[in-house]
């Protein structure tokens, strides 16, 4: 079959639906099809230059006589606007900013009327391209679940698996330190995690990724004191990735109502317990508190007790890795291209 | 955003005022809604857009119109026919010339003839008679810079007279929890029928009479309930009505309530319509009662499984006998259209649901044209920088796509 996976991508990032388009593509690859992934640079501002930006994608023109394509895999915002008579929508997530982030602290619209209709009219054209698609899948449940609230389409469940690296089972005597991993930006919340730092002084915390949020939490870092205890170590290879997951006590990953979140599954496969928080959305669907981790108030008090208490136990750290790791072999690359191209 | 409010408010007498009440406190959780005070000309300083309820009495309705006017705004029409609301502010304020010019914009030159016997006496009012044939809505929608309406049947017939702009149509909204005043009907009569509201020919008064007689015969303990204002057009005083007819005058909304909670069937006909939709007949579903209305307009619109709808024509009267005797004869039919009714004025009428949709109307309408001029912007420097012109046949395919996602006009 042959087979186009869209995805936007941001100019010199790469984040999850990067990486998520990329093992698609080499899965599907794996399995005899011929795939391409396309690509469209996406700017998200001003004004609604995001609706432009959708209209890219519809002008798109992918039929081709020579070359049909069989099936459109489209991923996020803005690409699943582009037209195909057979298209699949495996929903990373839709513009959160005019969904669930839209307000004042993570938003980019205001209450003017013009910010007011542009978040309408990208409601609107969800509406249209999402309601058109063959087929609907959402990588969480959470995700599922917005795009119900706000279009009334249902889309099936289908997790992603995290990518596939070297992952190593956790070192005998257990580590001493919580890893934080992720793009650095305010809805990651890193800076709960800091700020936990500041409650327990024992805490010792590493910070993998980089991001526009780096300035302020090293800020937050510094007026807290926390030098020598909370390490910055920036974007990390591949293989330094797999090496902290190995060498930690737990990951720390409670972002504010995350789609999906590959980081939990990671830190699965590394046989590592996962703190989070009751709000972060995409994670609880597989963290399960005092099973394969803790599950705190969104508040630095408790991230610090739940920090703490996995310091103290670390035997059950252990284990709730292992019980982690468990649930995140069951998510395959086989159930997840059998669904998509099946559909 | 800052939403300036026209509206009657109670304490006036009109179902725009009872519905605002209702709407404004949801709507104020969601926007910020500034009333304006009753005969304001222009929206309060300040504010981004203006929402003009607009319905065909000129006493309510008339100094909205003025403000619409001076400034074009959203309109919530909740009459299509709205020449009454009209007449009241040209002729009825001496301005006959502006009266003329209406009726010719609407019906050319034999409008502003008819109109010249209407000014000149030598007509009889033509809202008394033939509204719906002119029913002057270019007035208001010439001014209009989005619609809201109630049903289907006014977005169709707003779009029939020509508007171009966006129409959004939002349900009403139920009362979501009511306080029932005193039992009003007599105990020990089966089954009770209440006819609600402005009582005329309009609500066709003498063929609701003329079928529950008939409905007697068979049903002798049946009582029919009229209550509200009677207009001057029907006869419906004490003397005149027949045994088993219990007549109210205007009831408060506790007695109302009660009244439609105490009744086996409610009878909501119309003929003809100006494009309305029945506050009585949205509080009667609410409560679950089981509806009789006339299968027009709005009417129609509701579901049969809430309601049983009499057709306007020369069976009238016999047709409506028989929903009656269905109605009255069948306890379990009466049951399933309650459930159904209930569950039907909470799905589709939820308040909460009606608020969100205002949002969202509101929205669209204040910044939409902005929006979609700066996306068309956007692809019109585009297009021109690689050499396409407006009369390529490339536009016409970019144009399509946009009107496909939903941001054309």
């Amino acid at each position: 079959m042959r087979i186009a996976v869209c995805a936007p991508q941001v100019p010199f990032e790469r984040g999850g639906t990067e990486i998520l388009a990329e093992m698609l593509t080499r899965q599907l690859r794996e399995r005899g099809h011929e795939v391409d992934e396309v690509r469209v640079p996406f700017k998200w501002y001003p004004g609604a230059r995001v609706l432009s930006e959708a209209l890219v994608w519809r002008l798109l023109d992918l039929d081709l006589e020579d070359r049909p394509v069989d099936l459109v895999i489209a991923t996020k915002f803005p690409s699943y606007a582009i037209r195909h008579p057979k298209k699949v929508v495996w929903l990373v997530h839709q513009f959160r900013q005019a969904y669930e982030l839209d307000g004042p602290e993570f938003g980019q619209f205001s209450q003017a009327p013009f910010d007011r209709a542009t978040v309408r009219s990208i409601h609107r054209v969800d509406r249209k391209v999402l309601g058109e698609a063959d087929r609907l899948f959402a990588i969480s449940q959470n995700v599922a679940d917005r795009l119900e609230r706000s279009t009334g389409l249902v889309a099936e469940v289908l997790p992603p698996p995290p990518q596939q690296l070297d992952y190593r089972p956790a070192t005998e005597d257990g580590g001493d330190f919580i890893l934080s991993v992720g793009r650095l930006d305010r809805a990651k919340r890193v800076d709960l995690l800091l700020e936990a730092a500041a409650v327990d002084t024992s805490l010792q915390v590493v910070v993998a990724g980089d991001g526009p949020d780096r300035e302020r939490l090293e800020r937050l870092s510094a007026k807290h004191r926390l030098n020598g205890r909370v390490t910055f170590a920036g974007r990390v290879t591949d293989d330094a990735l797999v090496d902290l997951y190995a060498r930690c006590l737990a990951v720390y990953y409670a972002p504010f109502d995350e789609d999906f979140g590959f980081v939990p599954y990671e830190a699965f496969l590394s046989e590592k317990p996962v703190v989070t928080t009751r709000d972060a959305g995409g994670p609880l669907e597989v963290v399960v508190d005092r099973q394969n981790g803790l599950v705190s108030d969104p508040v630095p008090e408790a991230v610090a007790a739940a920090c703490s208490w996995l310091t103290a136990h670390p035997d059950r750290a252990r284990a709730w890795g292992r019980a982690g790791k468990e649930t995140a072999e069951r998510i395959t690359w086989d159930a997840v291209v059998d669904r998509l191209v099946g559909s | 955003m800052r939403v300036a409010y026209f509206s009657p408010l109670p304490p006036e007498r009109s179902g725009v005022a009872d519905y605002s009440a209702l709407l404004l406190p949801a709507l104020q959780e969601r926007m910020d809604v500034t009333v304006v005070r009753r005969g304001a000309k222009k929206p309060p300083r300040g504010t981004d857009v203006a929402l003009y309820h607009v319905g065909n009495n000129p006493e309510a309705h008339g100094w909205i119109v003025d403000a619409l006017r001076r400034r074009s705004g959203i309109v919530v029409l909740h009459d299509f026919v709205v020449h009454h609301l009209i007449a009241g502010t040209t002729l009825g304020r001496g301005h006959s010339e502006a009266y003329l010019d209406a009726m010719q914009r609407d019906g050319g030159v034999l409008g502003r003839l008819l109109a010249h016997g209407v000014v000149d006496n030598l007509l009889p009012p033509i809202w008394e008679e033939r509204a719906q044939d002119f029913p002057l809505t270019r007035e208001v929608l010439d001014q209009a810079a989005g619609v809201i309406c109630h049903s289907r049947y006014v977005e169709r017939l707003v779009r029939e007279y020509g508007y171009e702009g966006q129409i959004s149509v939002i349900p009403m909204a139920a009362w979501p929890s009511v306080e029932l005043g005193e039992r009003l009907v007599p105990e020990g009569r089966s089954p009770v029928i209440v006819c609600v509201g402005y009582l005329n020919a309009g609500k066709r008064v003498p063929q609701l009479l003329a079928a529950f007689e008939q409905f007697r015969t068979r049903f002798p303990n049946a009582l029919l309930v009229l209550a509200g204002t009677a207009a001057s057009d029907v006869r419906i005083d004490a003397e005149s009505l027949g045994e088993g007819v219990l007549r109210l005058d205007h009831l408060d909304e506790a007695d109302l309530w009660r009244l439609l909670d105490d009744c086996d069937v409610c009878v909501s006909l119309r003929w003809p319509t100006m494009g309305e939709t029945s506050g009585m007949a949205i509080r009667a579903l609410s409560l679950g009662t089981p509806l009789v209305v006339s299968d027009v307009g709005w009417f129609s619109e509701l579901p049969d499984s809430v309601a049983i709808k009499v057709p306007v024509d020369e069976h009238e009267v016999r047709t409506l006998t028989a929903a009656l005797e269905q109605l009255g004869g069948d306890e379990a039919l009466r049951r399933e259209m309650s459930a159904a009714a209930t569950g039907y004025a909470r799905r589709e009428h939820d308040l909460g649901r009606v608020a969100d949709l205002y949002v969202a109307a509101i929205e669209e309408m204040a910044g939409g044209p902005s929006v979609r001029q700066a996306v068309l912007s956007d692809v019109a420097r585009a297009a021109h920088d690689v050499g396409i012109d407006k009369n390529d046949a490339q536009l016409s395919e970019i144009a399509a796509s946009v009107r496909e996602v939903g941001l054309g006009n």
